[in-house]
């Protein structure tokens, strides 16, 4: 079972993101100081959940004393500092991933699950990824469904690639728009929903169902098995 | 561009001024020195040129007294005498007599000379004449002795010139001296004067720079420009801890406010059956935080106007980007879309900022925008990128265009058409532009609203 570590000095946080954790099917183990976390990270973790404003200091200033401590554990910061600019703060900082309190249990989810994602399976170097009937060729950055091929814009090719290295999992509209868009502030309309929106249509008019949106708070890529009553 | 980069530009503008002051107070001082030194040697001069005059005259004094004293006996006979003798022992004298009809009876010269008149009788010293002849400067005593015979005595003052001519020479050299010597210290205590003050002002300008923690190193003399370092020290540690206070009560203000913001959302997790609820509660906590957000951001953003820490971007990707992923949404909301962007423009910013600003312009104008409206980015410029958004939506009221970029403003009209916002996107753009030195202004235009940054020049 992977263990997930938890720093964080908030008891109530530490107890719905633990809930989180063993919903993913993971171990988590929670320390409410900076010191004792970073003792701890020494030991076999996936992914730390790191809090920045602890008792004992700044977690992410202590990302580089984590790595130091031996940990290859991927580390996500959970913090009040969420504006913008700390949040690529963090990330320079050499976070893997941060998320703003006060944070949507679904959105830790989808992140957690992409760096537990991230920590078994290695980047896609394959120049051909297939779902089913649908197509992605990486070097030549067309896609195609049952063999036909369809006209995708660079950046929705972006989008789908990303969601093909997620696929199965629900990805948020803010990991779409950090991760596509490399965009780190909340603009607070649905830019991302009309470009998802414009990919689902393309791939839907040429027979494929594979994004389809989440309940709560983004889409999910499942290209197999055909959703039912849908006719291909 | 580098701190230090940053810092020689703005001292640049500091150089014409080099060591002005100062060598004007070192030119000054020189020559005020020179004055009175002048003053002195002129006041010693008279003296000296006086006393020797006055020795002169008494020695003609004594020389009349002789004479007198060989008239009282003998008349003109012994005058005669006595001239023929002191001719004999040749001294520095001018000496003559002669009858009433202006033969010669004896002296140095052949003739009265021209312009000399003969003034009283008496074997006293006064009148005296100065007078020149032949090259010779002399001091003489005229007379007309009773019986109508000329005399004529006189003492040269040619040793007076030579050696008042000497003391000029003296004085001369000693005031060349003197101003050498004032230019050449004056020019000295410039340069080290400038050097002490050059050390306070390349701090200012890192500090200037964004640089809050630049001190001056090595140790600290016990003068004036001493005393001027400890305190622009000490008012430079007050600044950087003013600072840090600021930043650190941001800070707090996020974590306590959002700390039970999340307790609340976890609260809300847990009630169930009442979705539309619960999710209008979420959206408000969240419009609640950007709100908060960008206030802070903008703070963040006008306390490090004119500061350190930005790096070449590339905008036009920047722009790029940005423009892409609105452009749908403007497409959605059947506006007609257009963008020129010159590639390759970099400026000195922040990618994330700036990405800001563009989307908070675009999303501004798609706000605004009805269908049918059309919405344009264009980003030019050869030496400094310009950035322009035009639509041609409502555009502004006139009273409003000098208070659109503050805090909290919004048109009475948004309001009446139910336009949520809450007049901070603009005064965040505004921040964003000024951060980056960069000018932003409202272009006059016939319909709808065009906004427009100039970034600054870029240096090198």
């Amino acid at each position: 079972m992977d263990r997930i570590l938890i720093v964080e000095d908030d008891a109530e946080t530490a107890a719905a993101v633990a809930a989180v954790v063993r919903g993913l099917g993971c171990d988590p183990v929670h320390r409410d100081t900076l010191e004792a976390g970073v003792a701890e990270a020494a030991g076999n973790f996936k992914v730390i959940v790191l809090d920045r404003t602890l008792p004992g200091g700044d977690g992410v200033d202590a990302i580089a004393r984590i790595r130091a401590g031996g940990s290859h554990a991927l580390i996500l910061v959970l913090s009040a500092l969420g504006r913008a600019a700390q949040r690529v703060e963090g990330l320079e900082k050499g976070a893997d991933d941060y998320l703003p309190k006060p944070f949507e249990e679904d959105e830790l989810r989808a992140r957690l699950r992409a760096l537990l994602r991230r920590g078994t399976m290695q980047v896609l170097d394959n120049d051909l990824l297939a779902f089913g009937d649908l197509e992605i060729r990486m070097k030549a950055r067309t896609v195609h469904v049952k063999r036909e091929h369809v006209a995708v814009s660079p950046k929705e090719f972006e989008l789908l690639t990303f969601f093909a290295r997620n696929a199965g999992q629900i990805v948020t509209r803010m990991q779409l728009l950090e991760n596509v868009w490399n965009l780190h502030f909340d603009p607070g309309t649905n830019v991302v929903d009309v470009h998802v929106g414009r990919l689902r249509r393309k791939l839907e008019e040429a027979g494929s169902h594979a994004i389809q949106t989440a309940r709560g708070e983004g889409y999910v890529f499942a290209p197999l098995p055909q959703p039912p009553g849908e006719g291909a | 561009m580098t701190p230090g980069a940053a810092a020689a530009a703005v001292s640049g503008d500091h150089r014409p001024l080099r060591a002005r002051a100062t060598l004007r107070l070192a030119a000054g001082m020189a020559l005020a020195v020179a004055l009175v030194s002048v003053l002195a040697m002129g006041l010693g001069y008279r003296l000296v040129e006086t006393r020797l005059t006055e020795a002169q005259r008494a020695l003609l004094s004594a020389d009349m007294d002789s004479l007198a004293a060989l008239y009282e006996q003998r008349r003109i006979i012994a005058l005669r005498e006595a001239i023929d003798f002191r001719i004999a022992a040749d001294g520095p004298e001018m000496l003559l007599l002669m009858d009433r009809n202006g033969t010669v009876l004896a002296g140095t010269l052949e003739a009265w000379p021209a312009g000399l008149t003969a003034e009283g009788k008496t074997f006293t010293v006064d009148p005296a004449q100065e007078f020149r002849s032949d090259g010779g400067h002399w001091l003489v005593v005229a007379r007309e002795l009773p019986g109508g015979f000329p005399l004529l005595v006189g003492r040269s003052l040619a040793p007076v010139d030579a050696t008042l001519a000497a003391l000029r020479q003296g004085m001369a050299v000693l005031l060349a001296a003197i101003l050498a010597i004032g230019a050449g210290v004056g020019w000295v205590a410039a340069r080290w004067v400038m050097r002490r003050i050059g050390r306070v002002n390349a701090l200012a300008d890192r500090v200037a720079s964004g640089q809050l923690d630049a001190r001056l190193s090595g140790p600290r003399s016990g003068d004036e420009f001493g005393l001027l370092e400890t305190h622009v020290h000490g008012m430079l540690d007050r600044i950087e801890a003013l600072n840090r206070a600021t930043h650190r009560l941001s800070d707090t203000i996020a974590h306590e406010m959002r700390t039970p913001l999340n307790r609340m959302l976890r609260k809300l997790d847990k009630i169930e059956g009442q979705e539309e609820v619960t999710a209008e509660v979420r959206a408000e906590m969240h419009q609640a935080i950007r709100v908060f957000d960008s206030l802070l951001d903008i703070s963040r953003a006008e306390a490090d106007q004119g500061g350190g820490g930005l790096v070449p971007v590339d905008i036009s990707a920047v722009v790029a980007e940005v423009w892409d992923l609105y452009e749908a949404l403007a497409e959605d909301k059947g506006l007609t879309t257009g963008a020129e962007i010159k590639p390759g423009l970099t400026v000195l910013g922040d990618r994330h900022l700036i990405a800001q600003m563009v989307a908070n312009l675009l999303d501004n104008a798609i706000k605004y925008c009805a269908p049918g409206d059309s919405l344009r980015l264009v980003l030019s410029g050869r030496d400094r990128a310009v950035l322009r958004v035009v639509d041609t939506g409502p555009g502004l009221p006139d009273e409003m265009k000098s208070e659109a970029f503050e805090r909290f403003t919004r048109a009475e009209r948004d309001r009446a058409k139910g336009i949520k916002g809450h007049g901070l996107g603009l005064a965040l753009v505004r921040a964003i532009a000024m951060r980056h030195g960069a000018r932003l202004t409202l272009p006059r235009v016939e319909k709808g609203l065009t906004v427009e940054i100039a970034w600054p020049r870029e240096l090198g």
